[in-house]
């Protein structure tokens, strides 16, 4: 179910469907990704997950699977 | 605090917008750092009041160049609104955090020079744009390298920025089309810790964090309110637990909450803010279902009652539905709905009216009565860009109006009644005194308004200094007092035959009182010294003007394709019983 949370975010920032997401999506993938949206983005999973990531794990974050990582390392359990 | 959603919401529905509104608004944002997102807040809040919003987004922090390339896309877009929003960080430089490196002179001089850049920025935007320019002041810095030290400091950080922004605002008071945000308010209100957001800076150069965009944006739209001539102009109440706490009917004289302590006190400083509103021309009027003996009483008797029964220009206590009021208080004061804001503690009250009259401005009371003065300060709707003599005598000029109604009720016909009534029309040149007044009612009057064509201040004062046009306005005193400026009209002077009635509007508070034949017979005089032969002039219908639409035939003007023309060889009747004079 989180999962399933974390992609409608992701799916309604981007303007996507949810089934276009994977693991390895990312600005290079997604042509609505660029830099502004990534701040819309983060600023919606720190609401919605009610966590704050580090200006680090911003740095690092390059797709959605690095996202996962640092939503787990918040303590966030995603299911897939 | 009024609540916004999160900027997502703006970014999600801002991309299904409906369009084809019959206003429309072009608007452009020039920033110093990031403001995306600002231009979806502004396209869905200008939908939501049915208005077609064009944005455009200058370069990021390419203010300068927008502004002084006259061949720039900003220019080109020809936008009626301009928002130019700075923040302090970027004016100062490397000074945020060293200012105390300069001396007490440097720091001056310093302030002096931006001052002088920013003046030459606007002075050039002036030159070159018909848009309005609306630039934010800056936020008096609250952090200090010298820490509670900071404000012995002579012409310190706070100091140096409260200059610049009195600076701002003393050479801003002296152009009509440039005006001035309070930026420093609005981060004050919300808090500076709020609306900075460290990440969004250090990744974006984002100085207002994305939640608050919607925020700035609906502070903002005050402006395309008042451009637009959108503003409210009467605030209808509910009484029982609305302006005092409880239920009179059950509650009686003595058991209603107002007054000292908690929870009255919320009930008298909410009655406070209605009132301070009311003095800046904002009218009130009662809507409440109750025993009209009980409820007037408290009005008339209570001593913790802030507002006097004269502060209402229609009151309405009885047991019919809040929607039929609302439209018998309308018809009186002579106004449409759209002016129109509903005050009242019940959803259901609110649903009806929402339902029935969405042209009403139904405000979404909270639960607890303590938080109702702070939406009441929030609204935006009652935004006018200049406050006029005429909007502080209104609700006075609309008490006496109540006094016209029962003269015109006890005279036995209309013709004694006019007659009685020694009217006075006095016809005054536009200068600096009226031009903000007339603008006024070229942007709000519907019903009696000819061709209702919807000039900007500059635009008037364009025209007043132009020979080839008259701009005059009118003001009516009659026995019961001064109307005050109620009429406005702009002749073009095509060519020495003819002339043309460009704008000729009457507000609706002195209509049927043949003032508007007095009028017409002044300028046709006027024509007739000058040898012009003829006056001609349109009738463009809209929703709104149709009770007029009979006018010019009835003064003798015949149809000539599009126009209607007068000759002026003949003679024009004007009713005799009305004095007219010139200043």
């Amino acid at each position: 179910m989180m999962s399933e949370k974390l992609y409608k975010i992701i799916a309604k920032v981007m303007d996507i469907s949810i089934l276009e997401i994977t693991d390895e999506s990312s600005p290079e993938t997604i042509p609505n990704w660029d830099s502004f949206n990534s701040y819309v983005l983060l600023d919606e999973l720190e609401a919605e997950f009610k966590t704050e990531f580090t200006i680090d794990e911003v740095t690092e974050t390059k797709n959605v699977s690095d996202i996962k990582k640092h939503l787990k390392t918040h303590g966030i359990i995603l299911d897939d | 605090m009024s609540f916004e959603e999160k900027l997502s919401y703006y970014l999600t529905k801002s991309k299904s917008l409906s369009n084809g509104f019959e206003k429309d608004i072009r608007v452009s944002f020039l920033s110093s750092f990031t403001t995306n997102g600002i231009e979806e807040c502004f396209k869905v809040k200008c939908s939501e009041r049915k208005i077609n919003c064009t944005t455009y987004l200058g370069g990021y922090n390419q203010y300068n160049q927008e502004i002084l390339n006259t061949k720039s896309q900003l220019y080109q877009f020809n936008p009626d609104i301009t928002f130019l929003i700075l923040d302090t960080r970027s004016i100062l430089g490397d000074l945020w955090y060293f200012s105390h490196l300069l001396d007490e002179n440097q720091r001056k001089d310093f302030i002096s020079q931006k001052f002088e850049e920013l003046k030459n920025l606007i002075e050039i935007f002036v030159k070159n744009s018909k848009s309005k320019l609306v630039i934010s002041n800056f936020t008096i810095p609250s952090k200090s390298s010298y820490g509670i030290s900071e404000t012995k400091s002579k012409f310190g950080l706070q100091v140096m920025i409260n200059k610049l922004n009195e600076n701002l605002q003393n050479f801003i008071s002296t152009l009509d089309s440039v005006f001035l945000f309070d930026m420093n308010g609005f981060i004050t209100r919300y808090g500076e810790n709020n609306i900075f957001n460290p990440k969004q800076f250090f990744f974006g150069d984002i100085k207002i964090a994305l939640d608050f965009i919607p925020y700035l944006s609906n502070e903002l739209m005050g402006y395309v309110i008042a451009t637009l001539g959108l503003s409210k102009r009467c605030i209808v109440l509910d009484l029982d637990n609305t302006l005092w706490g409880g239920i009179i009917g059950e509650d009686g004289f003595d058991g209603i909450k107002l007054g000292i302590g908690p929870p009255g006190n919320a009930f008298v400083e909410f009655q406070k803010c209605l009132l301070g509103l009311f003095h800046r021309g904002i009218l009130l009027a009662i809507n409440s279902k109750n025993n009209f003996d009980d409820a007037i009483e408290v009005i008339e008797k209570h001593p913790d009652m802030i507002l006097k029964k004269e502060h209402f220009t229609s009151v309405k206590i009885n047991w019919n539905d809040k929607v039929s009021n609302i439209k018998e208080i309308s018809e009186e004061m002579n106004f449409g709905l759209d002016n129109f804001v509903f005050i009242d503690d019940d959803p259901i009250n609110r649903e009806f009216m929402k339902s029935s009259l969405p042209q009403v401005l139904t405000v979404d009371l909270p639960k607890d009565p303590s938080k109702y003065t702070q939406i009441l300060e929030e609204m935006i709707e009652f935004n006018v860009l200049e406050i006029t003599d005429e909007d502080k005598k209104r609700g006075l000029m609309y008490s006496q109006q109540k006094e016209r109604k029962n003269f015109e009720k006890s005279s036995s016909n209309l013709q004694d009644f006019l007659k009685d009534m020694e009217l006075k029309v006095t016809i005054k040149k536009a200068d600096k005194f009226t031009i903000p007044r007339i603008s006024q009612l070229i942007l709000k009057t519907n019903q009696f308004n000819l061709t209702t064509k919807r000039y900007q201040l500059e635009e008037i004062q364009k025209f007043s200094e132009d020979n080839n046009m008259i701009v005059e306005c009118v003001q009516i005193e009659d026995k019961f007092g001064d109307n005050g400026i109620t009429g406005a009209f702009i002749v073009q002077k095509s060519n020495s035959n003819e002339w043309i009635l460009d704008t000729f509007l009457l507000s609706c508070r002195v209509m049927g009182r043949e003032i508007e034949k007095s009028i017409l017979s002044y300028i046709i005089e006027i024509a007739k010294k000058n040898n012009v032969k003829k006056l001609k002039a349109e009738f463009i219908t809209t929703k709104k003007n149709k009770p007029i639409e009979n006018f010019l035939p009835d003064c003798g003007f015949k149809k000539d394709g599009n126009f209607w023309e007068i000759s002026l060889n003949e003679s024009f009747a004007k009713p005799d019983f009305i004095k007219i004079g010139k200043t």
